[in-house]
């Protein structure tokens, strides 16, 4: 049976390497009534969640 | 609103992850119970996120928006007077019926603690019910990406739709369960950072508590009458319509949801379900209401220029708002392209979840309480898995159907949803009775949803609000259609309930021995001896409500 934690953890990673880099190429992106880089803030917790899931799927994988 | 490269980028990977998800799971597919049913094996943390998640389509995110900018913080009564005791209820006290009498679906219950005319009765409202809300859900979605992103209304719904049924066909129920998750947690990754940054620009809770007026930021204190507060609902109206009949219909009543903690591992996790679900569900208000309310503050508030922050939406061409579209004008004045993209496609998440949940929810009651029990019987199993599989295409297409006919036909539309809002309400009646009074019986639950749904028919035509209704004429005036709806909700629920009662005196009782399983006091329920105290209901649902209590006090 498919672990979901792998492609949702897949899936938040991808997406916070894409916005963490967004965030860095190009630090000044804004919205009309945003004051701080918001790409690169959620870029990063995307991320740390994304690597949170998979963490678990392999410890839960090895402990099989 | 415009979207860059990156947006699309973003819509993409979530497209090719969905189907994915789908591609993979096909192959556990080989009978109609693991296509409707997912066999009955999928982990509880997952089926607690899919609960609610099915629950939480686009027009749910777009309207608790909506509700938020135009009622306040009262719109949280959903969630903590509606939603979270419903769901402790199902999960404690209703769920050992259902997953206990291996009934296969709601109406499945029904036909065997009641008799074939009840089920019918169920099955063919709820299925029509649910096609017609994908459909209505599918036509807000079409409607809302032509007005911000000028996309074809025909091709929104089409894509949208064809991705819905390729990863249903492919994976059934579970595939559908599982992306539900993933939906879910993009929901909160695209909508929880613009809640933050609504909330921070417009000074945070303090700043919005400043700005609005007082009846907007208080949940309870202007309960007292229906003029007070912006909602136009009496305390009672509030606590009996929706507190209890109309969350307590939906939640425990409405297969949808129910089918989520039915497709558990075992009785101990599917009774835990609702309960984990209630979780994160009690804190959604922050993410789907908070930014609606927030949005009225800023529309007060000026920037350097001297033009105000934000202006609340209007209908094209008119002075009057158009709450519908808070939600996405702040999007596009709060992301940038990059985090625009997580919020569009977390708006697309929530669409195909409520959709999915529909369309997975519709084979099944078709499939089993219709297509077995009226048309073919006692076919192999691999045909029902066909017809499992054929009916997802054709519900998705009626559903696309029913979009169209939305598109055109607006009013029907309107009375259609509300007729959907209070539905359940008899309902709730025979389920209750049904499970904790032996006596009631088949003729009596019957005659009561019949009763329940003329006395709901007679009140919406008997009475006015805000210029609706009355088709019979006006016996009395509601002070908004919220009023109306709840109280609607009402009657039905206590005519339905009287009815049962007298009418299952007057018949035969069925005998006991016939009922183990389906009733209170004849269903042994287990206690999960030697679990652990959080794994177990009871310990759990006292937790969920010292929460939810400190949160209805605190917002008070």
């Amino acid at each position: 049976m498919l672990d979901l934690r792998v492609p949702s953890g897949l899936f938040f990673s991808i997406l916070g390497v894409v916005l963490v880099g967004l965030g860095i190429l190009a630090p000044d992106l804004r919205a009309p009534l945003t004051d701080i880089n918001i790409n690169l803030y959620s870029g990063l917790s995307m991320l740390a969640f994304g690597a949170f899931l998979l963490l678990m799927a392999r410890r839960a994988s090895r402990a099989r | 609103m415009k979207l860059a490269a990156v947006d699309y980028v973003i819509l993409a990977t979530y497209f090719a992850f969905v189907l994915g998800i789908g591609w993979i799971l096909r192959k556990k597919v080989s009978t109609s119970g693991d296509f409707l049913l997912s066999g009955r094996s999928v982990p509880v943390w997952i089926t607690s996120l899919a609960f609610i998640a099915a629950n939480l389509g686009a027009q749910e995110l777009i309207g608790m928006a909506a509700s938020g900018a135009k009622y306040g913080i009262m719109t949280a009564h959903f969630y903590w007077v509606g939603a979270i005791p419903a769901m402790l209820f199902m999960g404690i006290f209703m769920m050992p019926f259902y997953y206990g009498s291996k009934a296969r679906s709601v109406p499945e219950y029904l036909k065997l603690r009641f008799d074939e005319k009840t089920r019918g009765f169920n099955a063919f409202t709820f299925a029509v019910m649910t096609i017609f809300s994908s459909g209505i859900s599918m036509y807000a979605l079409g409607l809302l990406l032509h007005l911000v992103l000028n996309w074809d209304f025909s091709t929104s719904v089409l894509a949208s739709a064809a991705i819905v049924l390729a990863y249903t066909y492919l994976g059934g129920l579970t595939s559908a369960i599982y992306n539900e998750v993933l939906q879910f947690f993009l929901i909160v990754a695209g909508f929880a950072p613009l809640a933050i940054l609504a909330c921070a620009k417009a000074g945070g809770w303090h700043g919005i508590v400043s700005r609005l007026p007082a009846n907007m930021t208080h949940s309870w204190r202007y309960m007292g009458s229906s003029s007070q507060n912006p909602m136009g609902v009496e305390l009672f109206g509030m606590v009996a319509g929706l507190g209890f009949v109309l969350s307590f219909g939906y939640w425990c009543t409405n297969f949808l949801v129910v089918q989520r903690a039915m497709a558990a591992d075992s009785m101990s996790a599917a009774r835990r379900t609702p309960l984990i679900g209630t979780i994160p569900k009690m804190f959604l208000p922050f993410i789907v209401i908070l930014p609606g309310i927030a949005a009225v503050a800023l529309a007060k508030m000026a920037g350097a220029d001297g033009s105000h922050l934000y202006d609340l939406p209007l209908k094209v061409g008119s002075n009057v708002k158009d709450y519908d579209q808070v939600l996405t004008t702040l999007m596009a004045r709060f992301y940038p392209a990059g985090m625009l993209g997580v919020g569009l496609t977390g708006l697309m998440a929530s669409f195909m979840s409520g959709m999915a949940g529909n369309v997975t929810a519709f084979n099944t009651v078709f499939t089993y309480d219709i297509y077995q029990s009226y048309i073919r019987k006692g076919a192999p199993d691999s045909h029902y898995l066909k017809v499992g599989r054929m009916t997802t295409i054709v519900g998705v297409a009626l559903s696309i159907g029913a979009a169209y006919l939305a598109h055109y036909y607006n009013n029907i539309m309107d009375l259609l949803q509300f007729v959907f809002g209070f539905v359940n309400a008899p309902l709730l009646a025979t389920f209750l009775l049904g499970m904790f009074w032996k006596r009631t019986t088949a003729h009596g639950a019957f005659s009561g949803l019949v009763g329940g749904t003329i006395a709901a028919s007679l009140t919406w035509g008997l009475t006015v609000a805000e210029g609706k209704g009355g088709v019979f004429g006006t016996a009395y005036t509601f002070p908004s259609v919220m009023a109306q709806n709840f109280w609607i909700a009402i009657f039905a629920f206590s005519t339905c309930f009287l009815v049962t009662i007298v009418v299952s005196m007057m018949s035969a009782p069925r005998p006991e021995k016939d009922l183990e399983g389906l009733v209170y006091g004849l269903t042994k329920v287990p206690h999960d001896e030697g679990a652990k105290w959080y794994q177990r209901p009871a310990p759990l649902a006292i937790c969920v409500s010292a929460l939810v209590i400190f949160l209805n006090i605190w917002f008070a």
